[in-house]
């Protein structure tokens, strides 16, 4: 199956990542998600460089973006993906431990399509992130491939 | 509208009946009371006390001056009047001085055109009277002179009548003794010696008001100099007072500034700390409870009752830490975020509040007691939450009653203030502990009894702070618990 299309997990904390990836295995869409550890390399993954030079071509069906991450963090990534025609489709889902106003009404106006505050309990947070994988993965439709460049 | 029967100490104090000496207040001294007195009044009446001593300086100095120039005047007046009495006194003088010698010489010649000056003295006497008359009318002194001037010198020119007929009728030979002393010389004499007192008696006059004219002059000066010293002093004062004012104004305003910018920058520093409380902490939290739900999965069945209770209260504990991070962060943003400065109808906000407790209230029998409530100013979502709260807390503690009774209402008070309570009949409290009822983390129960981070009623006391009201409460174990908060009526949100 070359056509399944990834989603991309921006999460600094390996053991968020490890906690997310737990979740969605329970749903068995786990191995479709890419895992980055800063701002960076999610830039280099969406722009194919560094260590995705080599990557399969094509946008994530749905980027799931922490705020607060090294080098660049979540709201720049957030600003770079939405002023790129070429990314601008991809829906970009915030996902993080902060419910500061600020935050929220920043990530709106940079264009975020969703935000989502991680539970602490881990209950509530494997639903959160089971039905946020099957949502933006599995139901919601995802822009067509013709907005893609060809390079 | 309260029934609450408080144990208040409404007692009046016994009054003694022993006098107790010691206890008398010491007699305020009176030395130096003024100047503290003064000194304790506020800026603005101390300047207007300063200009009011220099309005009444200036009021007095006019005064004084118009009187004293009012004096001037009539002096000057009166110095005319004495002048023309003197020169008048001159000439009739000596229009009777040339008629007594005219008539002489006639006595003597027969020779009728030495009368002319005696005659025009008799015609011109009644109005030389009336002119001495209108001169020395003010002077009781002078006019008695006058009026037996008048008498001396109508008998004078009487006596020169008499003569004049008699040398018509008899001749020379008849009037000869006459013509040689002079038919009035006693007259003459008292006449000359009247009117030398009045000419002195004028200048004398004249004399002391003059005098006085210029005594009265220099005080003048010397007030007015004065007064000018004095104003000059006391504008002086003032203005020191205003100047010293303004000065200190400017250092207050600056140093208010200064501090102003230190709170922002210190409340900056809250802010950045609140969000990374908000982020940085729950994390561990969420990995402490994600890792032992997976370790529980893990494990299965391999694990005994034991460890999987430790494994639950793992979990429970950080759950627990969660809910207080998120309500210490409510608490934190209660206090830095804006206010909105709307009308609230409080009738509506509770009837919203208890639609979005309906859960809280299934399989619950309570009996509410809605009393009107007013419409305040404030920020509609900050007194949902204080309703949220207190209705919680209601609810709470009054869940292992059969019956619950949950009464809410208001009182206008006339200082402008609304009184809204919240009554319950749940276990209530010790009023020895109701001043640790409105703090941060302060609960009265332990937690197996009711759940709770201790946090509400913090909030609500520092929502009803921040629009300028007040929250109090009262209770007593077991016999339910009331709690008050106070809402000014006019807008003065901090």
């Amino acid at each position: 199956m070359t056509t399944v299309k990834p989603i991309l997990l921006a999460e600094d904390n390996p053991r968020d990542a490890e906690l997310a990836l737990a979740a969605m295995e329970e749903h068995h869409i786990a191995d479709k998600v890419v895992v980055c550890h800063d701002g960076a390399e999610v830039l280099d993954y969406l722009y194919c460089r560094g260590i995705f030079a080599g990557r399969q071509q094509g946008n994530p069906v749905v980027v799931f973006l922490d705020l607060k991450m090294p080098k660049v963090d979540g709201l720049e990534v957030l600003r770079t993906i939405k002023n790129d025609m070429n990314l601008k489709p991809i829906p970009v889902v915030m996902l993080t431990s902060s419910r500061e106003e600020r935050d929220l009404a920043q990530s709106y106006a940079l264009g975020a399509n969703a935000y989502v505050v991680k539970p602490v309990e881990f209950q509530q947070f494997i639903t959160a992130v089971k039905e946020l994988g099957v949502f933006w993965g599995v139901i919601n439709e995802p822009p067509p491939e013709g907005s893609e460049p060809i390079e | 509208m309260e029934s609450v029967t408080q144990e208040r100490p409404a007692t009046p104090a016994p009054v003694r009946s022993e006098p107790v000496p010691d206890s008398s207040p010491a007699p305020t001294p009176k030395t130096g009371g003024l100047m503290e007195w003064f000194t304790h009044w506020p800026i603005e009446r101390r300047v207007l006390a300063g200009f009011g001593l220099v309005f009444a300086g200036i009021v007095v100095i006019s005064a004084i001056s118009y009187r004293n120039t009012a004096v001037l005047i009539e002096n000057s007046r009166l110095d005319t009047k004495s002048h023309e009495l003197v020169q008048l006194l001159d000439s009739v003088g000596e229009a009777l001085g040339a008629a007594e010698s005219g008539h002489r010489r006639y006595l003597v010649t027969g020779d009728e055109s030495y009368l002319t000056s005696y005659r025009a003295v008799v015609e011109q006497m009644p109005e030389y009277i009336r002119y001495l008359r209108g001169l020395t009318n003010e002077g009781p002194e002078q006019q008695a002179r006058v009026a037996t001037l008048e008498q001396l010198i109508a008998r004078q020119l009487e006596a020169e009548a008499g003569a004049i007929t008699q040398r018509e009728k008899h001749g020379y030979e008849g009037v000869r003794h006459l013509a040689l002393s002079g038919a009035a010389k006693n007259e003459l004499e008292g006449i000359h010696r009247l009117m030398m007192e009045l000419d002195f008696a004028e200048q004398r006059a004249l004399h002391s008001r003059v005098a006085q004219s210029a005594g009265s002059t220099r005080n003048t000066i010397a007030l007015l100099g004065l007064g000018a010293l004095l104003q000059l002093v006391l504008l002086a004062s003032v203005y020191f007072l205003i100047h010293h004012d303004v000065i200190e104004r400017r250092r207050v305003a600056t140093e208010l500034q200064s501090r102003g910018e230190l709170l922002q920058a210190a409340n900056k520093e809250l802010e950045a700390f609140s969000y990374s409380v908000s982020h940085d902490l729950r994390a561990p939290l969420r990995h402490i409870d994600g890792y032992a739900a997976l370790l529980s999965k893990a494990a299965g069945e391999a694990l005994n009752d034991k460890a999987r209770r430790y494994l639950q209260t793992i979990s429970d504990s950080a759950k627990q830490m969660g809910q207080l991070i998120d309500d210490l962060l409510v608490f934190s943003r209660m206090g830095r975020q804006d206010m909105l400065r709307t009308t609230v109808n409080l009738d509506q906000l509770v009837k919203t509040v208890l639609h979005d407790l309906r859960l809280d209230l299934q399989g619950r029998t309570i009996s509410w007691t809605m009393h009107p409530l007013p419409e305040v100013p404030g920020d509609p979502a900050m007194l949902r939450q204080v309703f949220v709260n207190l209705i919680s807390n209601a609810l709470k503690f009054t869940a292992r009653r059969p019956e619950t009774k949950i009464e809410i209402g208001a009182v206008k008070r006339s200082s402008g203030e609304a009184e809204v309570f919240v009554r319950d009949n749940g276990v209530g409290f010790d009023m020895q502990y109701v001043n640790k009822l409105f703090g941060v983390f302060q609960r009265l129960h332990r937690n197996d009894e009711f759940e709770g981070t201790g946090i509400g009623l913090a909030n609500v006391r520092r929502i009803i702070h921040r629009h300028g009201g007040r929250t109090w409460a009262e209770g007593a174990l077991d016999q339910g618990a009331t709690f008050y908060f106070s809402l000014p009526l006019s807008r003065s949100l901090r």
